[in-house]
């Protein structure tokens, strides 16, 4: 950049150029290490803590391995653990959860890609309109439509219902997933498009025969973000939802919330790996795509 | 009957055609229509509400300003901004140790993904678990300061979610651990975009590597730290669940944050005006911030090109 100029007339001179420094880069090993060590351990925490038994948790040594490591808190948290309502621990929650995330998944990924496909391969009069409309509703805050929400899904019936959630959490992923769609298929060339058309190809067949065959990445992304995203929802599951129909993440809350007397640690840390282990798999499995996910996502608000 | 016939065929083939010319529109309609309704057609609606006298149920009696003096006189409300400022500050730790982090990867090779890997995991598990695991190591009797005094340190004290002056950093320290990794993927994403020549043209003229990070490599980045100060501020205003999983708000609504607030007010207070009061003041505040960002942004890109 502003010293390229200068520099040029040496550029034939490799053997000037220093060799990287080996103790600095073990240093950046051991500083990398250090804050591996410092992210892990949370989780290594929660591992322990959830196979201990109460008595050994009150000796207090948090970081000690558990001395007779047993399953039974992830037991009591999976089937029987109080959440103040009911007394059937974190499974119903986990099904909740699964009949919440995959309407909302379907409906969200369906609405938006199409959404996003005409806007990209067509023209469409709103086009642009619509696109900055987009922009501006993504970044609304949640807190500034919730009441509305409640009060539009109550018409609908849906309120306090599974579906209800569902719909909601469609509604606030399709700003983002429809400008996603839209900037992924915007980079197929247009050739790829124009020449399904000549061909007599139609909107829905030219999406399905050309496009949709072309994108399995960006859906894969598109997917991870929103099952995540939709899996460690708190706030619009316990908005939206009922007792019935509460997600993983607020049955997890309520047991940690509602016991009255003694904190059992070691059922709740159980119960947090429960929650976790979905995600987290999804994590470990998914790698890289997880990570464009989250980025992709992060605008998401 | 012919006639009949061909009248009786023409009709679908004229829907036919009308879905046919028109499918792109159609399938715009339906976002179109939700972001009229539930995204601008709500907002005005909590608008008008925060004009009202709702409480329970909505009161279309119009106040006036009422309710946002009564909101100028809550203390919990003022105390909220002032949590609001604090953990927009304390989470550009985040973004600082995740360039950090991103700088050391870039000059070690040896590891990378699996450091990726544990740097990023909490980003894929929920705010209220990464509340209730920090809850349980700030736990007083239990947790960290137990075991630091169980290493001799007798009067070691580490009890920021109980001390109603800490709790917010104790919630800021929960949420840098979560949210770290991210900001290290942007800025490794940034750092990679960088042109390989510029890094030659450094050690060609023997400048230092710490010289040319601070002086070439972090200006370059600034478009990363952009997004990233636009995504910290979303992270800030949305900040709800790890309230609920760590201290819901306490001690004596020292933790307490304007989503938080608002929410209160929406379910439990049942003060509707009162809520739609705040969000109104929310969403000025989030406008404001990012009129100023995109200025800037734009004042950038600019000078740029």
């Amino acid at each position: 950049m502003r010293i390229a100029p200068e520099i040029s007339s040496l550029i034939a001179l490799p053997n000037r150029i220093p060799p990287k420094n080996p103790v600095s880069k073990g240093a950046a090993f051991l500083v990398l290490a250090g804050f591996a060590v410092l992210f892990a351990v949370p989780l290594y925490v929660m591992i322990v803590t959830s196979l201990k038994s109460m008595d050994e948790i009150r000796l207090g040594h948090i970081f000690a391995l558990p001395i007779n490591p047993s399953l039974e808190a992830w037991d009591t948290a999976w089937n029987k653990a109080s959440s103040g309502f009911t007394s059937a621990g974190l499974k119903s929650g986990f099904w909740n959860s699964v009949l919440i995330l995959v309407p909302s998944l379907f409906m969200s990924v369906t609405i938006s890609s199409i959404c996003g496909y005409a806007l990209a391969c067509w023209n469409v009069k709103i086009g642009n309109l619509l696109l900055s409309l987009l922009l501006v509703c993504a970044f609304i805050p949640f807190p500034i439509i919730m009441y509305p929400l409640i009060k539009i899904t109550a018409f609908l019936h849906i309120y306090s219902t599974s579906f209800g959630v569902s719909v909601v959490h469609t509604i606030l992923a399709l700003p983002i997933l429809t400008m996603i769609f839209r900037n992924f298929f915007s980079s197929i060339p247009s050739d790829l498009v124009k020449a399904a058309r000549v061909d007599g190809g139609r909107f829905f067949g030219t999406f399905f025969h050309v496009i949709l065959p072309l994108s399995p990445n960006i859906m894969i992304v598109v997917a991870i973000m929103q099952i995540t995203g939709i899996w460690n929802d708190f706030l619009v599951g316990i908005t939206f939802g009922n007792v019935q129909a509460f997600p993983m993440t607020v049955n997890l809350n309520n047991i940690t919330q509602t016991q009255i007397g003694v904190r059992t640690y070691n059922i709740y840390m159980a119960a947090a790996m429960l929650t976790a282990i979905p995600p987290l798999v999804i994590y470990f499995l998914s790698g890289k795509l997880f990570i464009r996910g989250i980025t992709a996502g992060a605008l998401k608000g | 009957m012919v006639g009949q016939r061909l009248e009786a065929t023409d009709r679908p083939v004229r829907w036919q055609r009308f879905f046919h010319v028109n499918a792109p529109t159609l399938a715009v309609v339906p976002v179109f229509l939700i972001a009229l309704c539930f995204y601008f057609g709500s907002t005005i609606w909590s608008v008008v509400m925060s004009f009202t006298a709702s409480k329970i149920f909505p009161d279309m009696t119009f106040v006036g300003l009422r309710q946002y003096a009564r909101l100028l006189n809550d203390s919990l409300w003022f105390l909220s901004l002032q949590n609001l400022a604090l953990f927009a500050l304390g989470s550009l730790f985040s973004l600082v140790l995740g360039f950090v982090l991103a700088v050391l990867l870039d000059n070690n090779t040896a590891g990378e993904g699996f450091f990726r890997t544990v740097y990023l995991y909490p980003m894929a598990v929920s705010l209220i678990i990464t509340g209730l695991v920090w809850q349980w190591l700030f736990n007083p009797g239990l947790g960290l300061q137990q075991f630091f005094r169980d290493l001799g340190l007798k009067d070691f004290v580490f009890n920021w979610i109980g001390e109603k002056d800490k709790v917010m950093y104790a919630i800021i320290l929960a949420a840098v651990w979560q949210s770290t990794g991210f900001y290290m993927v942007l800025c490794s994403a940034g750092l990679k975009g960088i042109d390989g020549e510029v890094w030659q043209a450094s050690r060609i003229d023997g400048i230092s590597k710490a010289r040319m990070y601070w002086e070439v490599i972090i200006p370059m980045m600034k478009f990363t730290f952009i997004t990233s100060f636009v995504l910290l501020s979303i992270g800030a205003v949305k900040a709800y669940d790890i309230i609920v999983a760590m201290t819901n708000g306490g001690p004596g609504g020292h933790s307490v944050m304007p989503s938080y607030y608002i929410v209160d007010m929406y379910t439990n207070r049942r003060f509707i005006a009162l809520g739609a009061a705040g969000s109104t003041v929310l969403l000025m505040i989030v406008a404001a911030f990012f009129l100023v960002i995109g200025l800037v942004n734009l004042v950038l890109r600019k000078r740029e090109s």
